[in-house]
């Protein structure tokens, strides 16, 4: 049997190679443009291990080894400090997480809406202020909540308050503000793929679903919303693996002294010791401190995995 | 099917080709910039000035004077304005190319900068500058660490150091309203916190200002905080002290301060904000304003304090407002004993230099050393030192041959601002005011050319002109006194640190590190503990701003910065000792 077997097997195989090296072909491209933006930029990490000064370039500073390691767990508090960024960073992206079943929400109940122009008009004003950056969306906050903005004016002139409240300097609710404040930009943007999903679903389910007596809310619990859900948990699958990536273009514009504590996420710290606090080199120790967690997280996400659905993701 | 195979791959190759496209097209361009360009065209400069407040093309009569004289066009740079510390100084480093004129600090950024080669060795060109010239000893100073000549001092002076360096006002000091002031019946301030009743008595006196906004005692701002929150350490300053790292050092070497102790002169000062904002004195926006808006506070009114002359009484004292009888003037506290800086021999803590990827040298070279004639000295007024401007245009001299500000001149220095005249290159005065904002040599020295110094506050004629009403009436409760300078001589009341241009050594890295960290955790918690709810919650922030410090290694840099203060004395002592003789 294994004899006849094997001229076979050389024959196939001899065509896998020759498709192999085809196909193989086809993808060094991305492979190389894939090394370029992700692997290459990870030769950074040298800088880790020098006493690194712009002026004089690599060449010219001092290695040090892994001091910069060794000194990020040199104290107590350099350690409180790196577990409250990380606190921050997990709690914020926890809550962006949470809250991302609202465009869903969002999403159907605008679908409901029968007055075309109305809808136009909601969708476009909900989606608009993903486009203002948030040096801008910092502006209308100012404008609106500062000691003598809108907001503190108004209640001021109605008698309701003597001092200002502090809206925007002060460290109470830190997280849950910045969650509105993304949830402001991001609900309409958010919703677009949601609405896009919706005028997928057949309508003859809605049909039949009315003809059996359906009223509307059943025919949203029962049709739009599980129709919904393959869309919603391949967004949630990707919202966890940018865990630690939530950004910090929102969190360096809204930092001031007095929230600092509970704004600085992984990103913003190691931007603030970096650039802000002119140690490149410590910062980028820190950051490695990021890809540790991020593959850590991966594993673990992994084997959850495997338990429950029986398949890796990777 | 092959063919199919065949697109992906032209796809890919094109892709390849596309970066490589980009790399080449980056490198070429790179090359292109080193090459020179033809005297007759204007060069455009771009200046990386740490003291600008300023950024962009230089406007108006200073830009139309340097284009007329070198057909240079500047464009400013300035990290004050970009923001975020270091961040500008390191990306342009970094890239190579700082900047073609550079005005950075003397020490470590002076070594980093020459052993990196950014900068120009100008020891061909220094040859024929014949103003900087005239203060060799302080140009050989600023280069004693290398071979070369890379850098030209600023504030250079020929005056002894033990001469304070500033004009007729110190640069600290308590300036107030003297007009409210007066109408409280000049309470006696024995020393700073009998300040708050007094301020809490003039605010009631006027709440708004005419324009409707509310009035505030103390207004803050964050952007000049370092190594501390400045607004506290000015306060520190009315008692002799100056910063250097985390440490106050008393001019006179008497006393070296750790600045989180409990009993320390900023502690002292931050109870003191603490304790203005329980009253109501502080301006909530201070937490979110910047040195602008702040000034244009002063100017419309709306603030009552003022740390330095050069804020309060700049922004203020406009002859308008002189005329109806309102302006700052200082407010003697009984116990103070006010820091000034002596005129430094050797230059201050800035130098200029010319970068080393810069176009032309030479000419760039000829803009530096008119800098330090004096036509460039009279020009160049720092926007916070008032030399005196263009002759012929803001000021001539006399019958009497002394200098004198013209109708032009009052108008543009003392009435707050002026239409420049087309022929001089037109717009506002204070618009086309030289933003490089460096001092290349003291205001106070005397102009060789005229015989008086170059700041106009200090000619005779202009202190004949200036006398109003707010004026004499400070004056008459003043013992008679001229100036700010001759009262707080007569009462000594004047601390001056001989001027030794002391650079501090650098920092090890692993210091400069726990420094950055360290300062950021003390300006953040001062800020709260000056607006903290009640007297527990501001110890409790003193006790953990204290702790934080101290576990991210406070007392490791206060180790050094102690033994800097102590060097910094002994030169002090030496230099004065050195001028004595």
């Amino acid at each position: 049997m294994e004899l006849k077997k094997n001229p076979l097997k050389k024959k196939v195989k001899k065509k896998v190679s020759r498709d192999g090296k085809i196909m193989f072909l086809c993808i060094v491209p991305f492979l190389i443009l894939a090394f370029l933006f992700s692997y290459f930029p990870l030769h950074g990490w040298i800088y880790s291990l020098y006493d690194y000064k712009p002026a004089l370039g690599l060449s010219g500073s001092e290695f040090v080894g892994l001091r910069w390691f060794k000194l990020l767990v040199s104290s107590k508090t350099q350690i409180d400090q790196i577990i409250q960024v990380m606190k921050n960073t997990f709690a914020m992206s926890f809550l962006g997480i949470a809250t991302s079943i609202l465009p869903v929400g969002f999403a159907i109940l605008l679908n409901e809406v029968k007055c075309k122009g109305f809808k136009n008009i909601v969708q476009t004003l909900t989606t608009l202020p993903n486009f203002i950056s948030w040096v801008l969306v910092y502006m209308i906050a100012f404008s609106l909540f500062s000691t003598t903005g809108l907001v503190n004016t108004l209640l001021q002139e109605g008698g309701l308050i003597t001092d200002a409240i502090k809206f925007l300097d002060s460290d109470s609710h830190t997280w849950l503000m910045m969650c509105l404040w993304n949830l402001w930009k991001g609900l309409g943007w958010g919703a677009i793929m949601y609405l896009a999903a919706i005028s997928g679903i057949d309508p003859e389910l809605y049909e039949s679903a009315k003809i059996d007596g359906a009223n509307r809310f059943h025919l949203m619990r029962h049709i739009t919303l599980p129709a919904l859900m393959p869309t919603y948990l391949v967004m949630l699958m990707l919202s966890i693996a940018n865990l630690l990536n939530n950004g910090m273009d929102q969190y360096y514009i809204f930092q001031n002294a007095f929230n600092k504590t509970h704004i600085q996420v992984l990103d913003l710290y190691v931007y603030n010791i970096g650039l802000g606090g002119n140690s490149l080199s410590l910062a980028t120790a820190l950051s490695m401190l990021k890809s540790v967690i991020s593959v850590t997280l991966l594993a673990v996400v992994n084997f959850a995995s495997k338990k429950i659905r029986g398949s890796s993701i990777i | 099917m092959t063919k199919k195979w065949k697109k992906i791959v032209a796809a890919g190759v094109l892709c390849i080709g596309l970066i490589t496209g980009l790399i080449v097209w980056y490198s070429v361009n790179e090359s292109s910039s080193k090459s020179s360009a033809a005297k007759e065209k204007t060069l455009t400069v771009d200046v990386y000035d740490g003291l600008a407040n300023y950024m962009g093309i230089q406007k108006g009569w200073f830009a139309k004077e340097v284009k007329d004289k070198f057909n240079i066009k500047l464009n400013i740079i300035a990290p004050n304005v970009a923001g975020n510390g270091d961040t500008l100084y390191q990306t342009r480093t970094a890239a190579g190319d700082l900047g073609d004129i550079v005005i950075v600090d003397t020490g470590e950024q002076y070594k980093e900068l020459v052993k990196g080669g950014l900068l120009y060795d100008a020891t061909d060109l220094y040859k024929n500058m014949k103003n900087v010239k005239k203060y060799k000893s302080a140009v050989k100073y600023i280069n004693k660490s290398s071979d070369g000549v890379y850098g030209f001092p600023t504030s250079v002076s020929s005056l002894s150091p033990t001469t304070s360096s500033e004009g007729t006002d110190l640069n600290y000091g308590a300036y107030l309203r003297w007009d409210l002031y007066a109408e409280l019946g000049y309470p006696e301030v024995d020393t700073l916190e009998d300040l708050l009743p007094v301020m809490a008595d003039m605010q009631e006196l006027q709440s708004t200002t005419d324009s409707g906004k509310k009035v505030y005692a103390f207004s803050l701002f964050s952007d000049w905080d370092g190594n501390m929150m400045g607004a506290a350490k000015q306060l520190a300053a009315l008692y002799g002290y100056d910063e250097l790292g985390f440490v106050l050092a008393k001019a006179d070497g008497s006393d070296y301060q750790s600045i989180i102790d409990s009993d320390s002169e900023y502690v002292r000062a931050l109870k003191f904000y603490y304790e203005a904002n329980q009253m109501g004195l502080v301006d909530p926006e201070s937490t979110t304003q910047n040195y602008d808006t702040l000034y244009s506070k002063f100017q419309d009114g709306q603030v009552l304090f003022s740390w330095w002359p050069w804020l309060g009484q700049a922004a203020y004292n406009t002859t308008e407002n002189l005329n109806a009888g309102k302006g700052f003037m200082l407010v003697p506290i009984k116990d103070q004993t006010i820091f000034s800086y002596g005129a430094s021999v050797y230059g201050g803590s800035q130098f200029i230099g010319i970068g080393s990827k810069a176009e032309d040298p030479e000419r760039i070279s000829e803009f530096i050393d008119w800098l330090y004639s004096s036509e460039g000295v009279l020009s160049n007024a720092s926007q916070t030192q008032g030399s005196a401007g263009i002759q012929g245009l803001t000021w001539n001299l006399n019958d009497d041959g002394l200098p004198e500000l013209s109708d032009f001149g009052k108008e543009a220095l003392l009435g707050g601002d002026a239409t420049v005249p087309e022929e001089y290159g037109g717009g506002s005065y204070s618009d086309g005011s030289s933003a490089l904002n460096v001092t290349t040599v003291l205001g106070i020295d005397e102009d060789p050319d005229t015989g008086y110094p170059y700041n106009y506050t200090l000619w005779k004629t202009y202190q004949e002109e200036t006398t109003n009403s707010i004026k004499k009436d400070w004056s008459d409760h003043s013992g008679g006194a001229e100036t700010t300078i001759d009262y707080l001589k007569q009462n000594n009341q004047i601390l001056v640190a001989p001027g030794a241009s002391y650079v501090a050594p650098d920092d090890s890295s692993e210091i400069s590190t726990l420094r950055n960290q360290v300062k950021s955790t003390i300006v953040e918690y001062s800020w709260k503990m000056v607006f903290a709810e009640n007297e527990t919650e501001f110890n409790s922030l003193l006790k953990e701003m204290q702790d934080t410090a101290k576990g991210l290694g406070y007392d490791k840099v206060l180790k050094v910065d102690m033994a800097n203060a102590k060097d910094q004395n002994d030169q002090r002592v030496a230099v004065a000792k050195k001028f004595a003789e």
